[in-house]
């Protein structure tokens, strides 16, 4: 059965392998105010126009550190508890565009390869040799370079489009995730609780079989 | 006083004696290894779901208008719903992963063998039923893959003879997948776990009759079975924490890793993913259905690969013990099961072109021909087996416990 086992092992790494298939860059996030309060003005400025957030409502902005005047900025004449959608609407998005951008509440999560999909697809726009714009990630897309990084040119633009392109990544895996920060500090408390638990009961599984005699056991001779 | 009302009730209700004897005094083999912790784990898994699955269900909107942002509202609104929900579909990969383990213990031990055979028969009819219900659970956050799994599926019916148009459409409700059917699928993914626990008392009954087995695959005698409290119970309770330990890894940190992408997008009968899989549990008999070109023959093949394992008492015709501990042919066969399981579940999660299928077909053949293998072998290995002599711990074993049957292999 030390075989099965190990076959059990194998094959959970190989599930795990198989998740990762996508084949490109990986994206850092951070969790921290400043990272996601730069996203979060990214995401106003660059794609709130056309895309919406319809799972997020202005009031849950406040709970990533977003200050009060900021948020009613950009809510405008909308009430707090109002979601975030788009400015474009759904109608004039079809005739512009052919289809309506999709909502962004759940994007890193949609995609496979999550946030470095995202990442890499912000990232992605390059110019083709009959002189238009497409994107190496997801080719023929309908939208326009967002963050400008075909028309980069100097070193220190491209450093600043990277940075874009991460905080919009981080805003956005919030978004996605709101509990994300929450889930993973308390998994740290379970699961300290949850090997200190195990190791008593470990204890008391021995305590209790240390009362079995062994002298007499014929079974333990072939027992592995 | 409390000694009176005990008194009382067991002069109506055998309660202090079966107490005694199915719980604490249930005699167990002292020689069980953490292989037999599993059944208890399913059932632990099983109230979990449940306990889960209830208070989902308070926020949860069975309509297709409102079935996935109802996800989303449970998902950020509601108080922990985050923790309940990713609890509940890690809890559902859980169940098979602990299902998977609780049959290939069985077959590695032979223990469906006599007089076994119901206690696995009716572990078989769970097997369907817990099929049943999480692919209805999988339709239920209305997602890309939630409806288009359910499609492919629904649409294996009109493999039926004469009648399959018309049970795809009594299955569906409708012609296509739509609201009827994601209203009767969470109506039945409600009942069929109480179906389950009706089945599982079943299974337990099938078990205190026959008692459980154990890796030597000999009854053992009186002296060498102890209480299962407190023996099996502090047994258990150690395996439970080490399952939960990782149980919790999933949830609290990788808690999306088993979940498609393509389920984050909301439902859209007009737009047909790239490639459409069934989540993992899924996957082998996935993969023998696409192996066969026909879709008569792959939905009969898919439904039998499921089956074949109710038919192990008849095809396993060795009185050798211990399963494939003390049989070397057995023994090979089983990993190489496992192993083209591995194989096939690979094969069904890609997407069926070129060398994939070829693969496929070879790992299906394999998968029936295990079955094979096992009626036309396991009578010659017995033959060799006794020819060769048993090993002498095996031996001495079997003098030990003066069993006349098995004496004579």
């Amino acid at each position: 059965m030390k075989k099965f086992t190990l076959l059990l092992v194998v094959t959970c790494l190989a599930l795990l392998g198989m998740s990762a298939l996508a084949d490109m860059s990986t994206v850092q996030i951070a969790t921290d105010t400043a990272t996601l309060g730069r996203g979060a003005d990214s995401m106003m400025t660059n794609c709130r126009s056309c895309h919406s957030l319809k799972y997020v409502r202005y009031r849950d902005l406040t709970s990533i550190g977003i200050p009060k005047p900021k948020i009613d900025e950009w809510r405008g004449s909308e009430s707090v508890d109002n979601p975030m959608l788009a400015v474009l609407a759904d109608k004039d998005a079809l005739q512009s565009f052919g289809i309506v951008p999709p909502d962004l509440s759940l994007i890193t999560k949609a995609r496979d390869g999550g946030m470095n999909y995202l990442y890499a697809y912000l990232l992605g726009y390059h110019n083709t040799s009959n002189g238009s714009v497409d994107n190496l990630i997801y080719p023929g897309t309908k939208m326009p370079d967002a963050l400008g990084i075909s028309s980069a040119t100097t070193a220190a633009q491209l450093v600043d489009i990277h940075g874009k392109a991460r905080d919009v990544t981080s805003f956005l895996a919030w978004a996605a995730d709101p509990h994300a920060k929450e889930r993973i500090r308390m998994g740290y408390y379970v699961l300290a609780y949850l090997v200190l638990l195990t190791s008593l009961l470990y204890l008391v599984k021995r305590m209790v079989w240390a009362r079995l005699s062994t002298s007499d056991d014929h079974l333990t001779s072939w027992k592995k | 006083m409390s000694g009176r009302i005990i008194n009382w009730i067991d002069r109506r209700f055998p309660f202090t004696s079966f107490i005694r004897d199915e719980l604490t005094g249930y005699p167990t083999p002292r020689n069980l290894s953490y292989w037999w912790n599993f059944g208890f784990l399913a059932g632990f898994v099983l109230v979990l779901q449940v306990a889960t699955g209830i208070f989902l269900a308070m926020h949860y909107k069975a309509d297709v208008a409102h079935a996935f942002d109802s996800i989303q509202h449970i998902m950020r609104d509601v108080n922990y719903g985050w923790l309940l929900r990713y609890m509940h579909a890690t809890g559902a990969s859980a169940f098979f992963f602990v299902i998977f383990i609780h049959m290939a213990r069985t077959l590695y031990y032979g223990s469906y063998r006599a007089p076994r055979e119901l206690l696995w028969w009716t572990g078989q009819g769970l097997l369907l039923m817990l099929m049943a219900t999480a692919f209805m659970g999988y339709l239920l956050p209305w997602g890309q893959m939630s409806f288009w799994g359910a499609t492919v599926i629904t649409n294996l019916f009109r493999a039926t003879p004469v009648f399959g148009e018309q049970v795809v459409i009594w299955l569906r409700g409708d012609y296509s997948v739509g609201d009827a059917t994601l209203n009767r699928f969470y109506a039945l993914h409600y009942l069929f776990p109480f179906l389950i626990i009706g089945a599982v008392v079943i299974h337990l009954v099938a078990l205190h009759a026959v008692k459980s087995s154990n890796p030597s695959g000999i009854d053992l005698k009186a002296k060498d079975n102890i209480p299962f409290h407190p023996y099996f119970t502090s047994k258990d309770l150690f395996g439970l924490g080490v399952f939960l330990i990782f149980f919790c890894v999933v949830v609290f940190f990788v808690p999306d890793s088993l979940s498609e992408p393509a389920n984050s997008i909301p439902a859209n009968p007009l737009q047909t993913p790239n490639h459409i899989v069934p989540e993992w549990y899924f996957l082998p008999f996935y993969a023998i259905l696409r192996s066969v070109p026909n879709m008569v023959g792959g939905v009969v093949a898919m439904g039998l690969s499921v089956m074949m394992f109710a038919f192990m008492p008849a095809l396993d015709r060795s009185s050798i013990p211990g399963g494939a501990r003390y049989r070397p042919i057995y023994r090979v066969l089983f990993y190489l099961f496992v192993i083209d399981m591995v194989v096939l579940g690979y094969v069904g999660y890609q997407p069926p072109a070129g060398t994939i299928v070829v693969i496929g077909q070879l790992a299906t053949i394999g998968y029936f021909a295990y079955f094979v293998l096992i009626f036309g072998l396991s009578k010659v290995e017995e033959r060799w087996l006794v020819k060769r002599g048993l090993p002498p711990d095996v031996q001495a074993l079997i003098n030990a416990e003066a069993l006349a049957k098995s004496s004579r292999a």
